[in-house]
């Protein structure tokens, strides 16, 4: 039982659910306060201390019955022939003589109602290749593989076929409807055996699997290099890294207090000392930033502005104010969409709305819209950050507009994956780079993370 | 001692006497959290009745429940304990009297300021110490239920803080030394995930996820906290309640709310759920005005012409 269960928690693991050593030690505590009888009670031991995130319960409501198996064996139909006149069971086994000799076995065996053993699974696993399944999705199909491997399709058939025959013998219509519900049932069950089977190895070969692979790997790895795959074990840690940024940047704020003096602060603090001022309060100098940040969505710079977005909507407690805005050919406002909702359905609504063509990005046209529509989102204690690579198919840049728009902010931060030597072609990077207070280069995560760090550190 | 949380089923059974429908799954796991001895961490959606479910415990284990509601800003000095520095004030002032004959009698300036110092305990002791929930619930003499009410609201610097003292139950002031707890609160988080707590945070705490309740759980809680419904009203009214859940909502609305509606129903002495009294009284079950219009179209007068007439046609009163 032990055993299994740490198999269950290296299963957790390797499906992206952080257990930590306490964790499963205190799963473990409770197991033994709970006992193991009560199934459910069982369930509720693991899960309540193995899993804390809302999100991972669906990994260990599909994972905890392949360990633990689904509480009853798979329902079996019975045995037809039990309840047989004499003359009927007879009837049946001159049908099933005139099968050939292999399917007639799987016939009889399925006709008593008897499950698949462990050695036969096993040999059939090999058969199919399911030892070297390591991934939950492939369940159904091996089990598919097992199932043909049983030749189930041909045992159907020959059922047909032997209930036609048992008619034609001059079985009533009724006990032959019967007895193929039955039969039907305990092929279903041998399904669900065979299921379960599938689902239990492969958990298990998951189980040995080193946990997610070098997420800091991945870190270091430019956006543009990476699978879909590794996009998604980045977005992932995207909330943990944001997690600890924000508590770094928390912490700054509240210690940096080195501004002026707090007259009214500093008389209610010594008011203790009798109002000798022995304790000297300074006004708090680092105020909150406010954000407008604009960024390019097209194909080439989704992923980072996604990542950016999930950043910036992640440390709001940090923020005053944040204004999003997308552009591919036009601007829109995206602020809407982040309320309350998790930022990787906000950017899929987002994309839905704005979908990407071919060379389309327009940030001169986008500009102007900006300019139209939302100019005093900027003020001077906002900090504008544009996300994109600058590259404007060659359309009109718009200068006037961006110098307008970076006097009015306080500070305008330009976040461009490309390092200045690849700013040529229809890249406009040298002619916005100037009006900028910093251009930094974020290529991938770490850098990106950098980049909010120097961002948020004022 | 008398315990009423010796098995999972008094858990249940002593939570249903103070009114809270415990599911087997949170009657198991506030079991657990108590045998353990860990702090439980309850996440929801708002107004499942996470908060309900601290003051039930309390309720059935007739324990005090301290509450700490956490807030943007919310720092030791509001969450521990503070010095009284008023009442210090008053006391000097009113004792100048005192302490001028104690110290009166002195010869030098270095003997007054050493019986100055013999007397010093007196402003900084227990007297002077304006306790905040968590020191309150450390040093209670009684077994008390901690609920430290939506975390996540607080700052993540004010969740390290915490950490320490939920992991020990043990506070050092400066002027008094350390104080430990006498019992051990049991204690309880809620969050209503507006932020991603810390991971070190979560692993101290058992987890319990309530969602929204089923039919037939909501259908109970009514029925308990408003027994003046009338049953077959209460049917419509949760199921209605139901299927706004299913659309698309701003904020979808919570069993509070379900139940501030039912009590609505009652107060108007509403006799069937019919179009007026969906019309008038439905603003007590959604919140936004973009939610009223949508569930107004959808649910009490749909468009006409669009296809076969819901389930719910029966509250449109024709």
């Amino acid at each position: 039982m032990e055993s299994r269960i740490l198999q269950l928690i290296a299963a957790l693991r390797a499906s992206g659910v952080r257990v930590s050593l306490a964790e499963s030690a205190e799963a473990f505590s409770a197991v033994d306060l709970m006992g193991i009888q009560h199934r459910e009670h069982f369930r509720l031991s693991l899960r309540t201390t193995l899993i804390k995130d809302a999100r991972d319960l669906p990994v260990f409501d599909k994972l905890f019955p392949l360990f633990f198996g689904s509480g009853q064996p798979p329902a079996m139909g019975g045995n037809p022939s039990d309840d047989m006149t004499p003359e009927e069971a007879q009837m049946l086994a001159d049908a099933l003589r005139q099968f050939a000799q292999n399917l007639r076995q799987r016939m009889q065996r399925l006709m008593n109602g008897e499950q698949l053993s462990k050695d036969e699974l096993e040999k059939l696993g090999q058969m199919v290749g399911l030892n070297q399944t390591d991934d939950l999705r492939y369940q159904e199909w091996m089990a598919q593989r097992m199932m043909r491997a049983l030749a189930f399709p041909e045992v159907r058939e020959a059922l047909r076929e032997l209930m036609e025959q048992l008619k034609e013998m001059g079985m009533s219509r009724e006990r032959v409807e019967e007895m193929r519900q039955m039969i039907q049932q305990n092929m279903q069950g041998l399904e669900q055996q065979i299921r379960q089977f599938a689902g239990e190895r492969i958990a298990e070969n998951l189980s040995e699997q080193p946990p997610s692979e070098s997420a800091d790997n991945l870190m270091n790895r430019p956006f543009n290099a990476l699978a879909d795959d590794e996009k998604k074990i980045l977005q992932r840690q995207v909330k943990r890294l944001a997690a600890a940024l924000r508590t770094r940047i928390a912490l700054r704020q509240k210690r940096s207090k080195s501004g002026q003096l707090d007259p009214k602060a500093t008389i209610r603090s010594n008011l203790k000392y009798h109002g000798v001022p022995m304790e000297i309060k300074y006004r708090d100098r680092t105020r909150k930033p406010k954000i407008v940040v604009i960024c390019d969505i097209s194909t080439s710079m989704r992923f980072c502005s996604e990542l950016m977005l999930s950043f910036l909507f992640a440390l709001q407690g940090q923020v005053r104010k944040t204004h999003a805005f997308a552009f591919i050919d036009h601007l829109e406002s995206i602020s809407e969409d982040f309320s309350g909702v998790d930022a990787d359905e906000a950017i899929a609504s987002v994309l839905l709305r704005m979908p990407s063509g071919h060379y389309n990005t327009d940030l001169g046209f986008s500009l102007n819209d900006f300019n139209s529509e939302y100019l005093d989102t900027l003020n001077g204690q906002t900090t504008l950050i544009v996300v994109g690579d600058g590259r404007n198919n060659y359309n009109d840049p718009r200068l006037d507009i961006f110098t307008l728009m970076s006097r009015r902010a306080a500070r305008t931060i330009w976040l461009n994956p490309e390092p200045p030597v690849m700013w040529h072609g229809d890249s406009d990077m040298p002619k916005y780079a100037p009006l900028c207070s910093d251009v930094l280069k974020v290529g991938n995560l770490k850098e990106l993370i950098g980049a909010v760090d120097t961002l948020l550190s004022v | 001692m008398n315990n009423p949380f010796e098995s999972t089923g008094r858990v249940k059974a002593s939570l249903n006497a103070q009114k809270y429908i415990a599911s087997d799954e949170i009657a198991t796991i506030v079991f657990l959290a108590q045998k353990l001895g860990k702090p439980l961490l309850t996440e929801g959606p708002a107004g499942v009745g996470k908060t309900e479910l601290a003051k039930a415990i309390a309720g059935a284990t007739g324990r005090e429940l301290i509450r700490l509601q956490c807030y943007e800003g919310l720092d030791e000095s509001k969450a521990l304990y503070e010095w009284e520095y008023s009442k210090q004030l008053l006391y000097t002032q009113l004792l100048r009297d005192k302490l001028n004959d104690a110290l009166g009698k002195a010869e030098t300036l270095s003997e007054a300021a050493d019986k100055l110092a013999k007397e010093e305990d007196v402003f900084f002791s227990s007297r002077f110490l304006l306790q905040r929930p968590l020191l309150k619930a450390i040093l209670c003499d009684e077994p008390t239920v901690l609920l430290i009410d939506e975390i996540d609201r607080a700052d993540a610097e004010f969740e390290a803080f915490l950490l320490e003292v939920l992991s020990d139950f043990q506070v050092s002031v400066p002027e008094l030394g350390t104080l430990t707890a006498r019992h051990r609160p049991f204690v309880v988080l809620t969050s209503n995930n507006t932020r991603e707590l810390s991971e070190a945070l979560k692993r101290r705490c058992l987890y319990l996820f309530i969602d929204y309740p089923t039919l037939q759980e909501e259908l109970a809680v009514v029925r308990l906290k408003v027994p003046e419904l009338n049953p077959k009203l209460a049917q419509q009214a949760v199921e209605f309640v139901q299927k706004l859940r299913t659309t698309e909502m701003r904020k979808s609305p919570s069993i509070s709310e379900t139940l501030d509606w039912a009590n609505a129903l009652v107060a108007l002495n509403a006799k069937s759920l019919d179009k007026q009294t969906l019309q008038d009284t439905l603003s007590v079950l959604v919140k936004h005005e973009a939610d009223l219009q949508k569930a107004k179209r959808q649910l009490i007068a749909p468009p006409p012409g669009r296809g076969k007439p819901d389930e719910f046609g029966r509250f449109s009163g024709n």
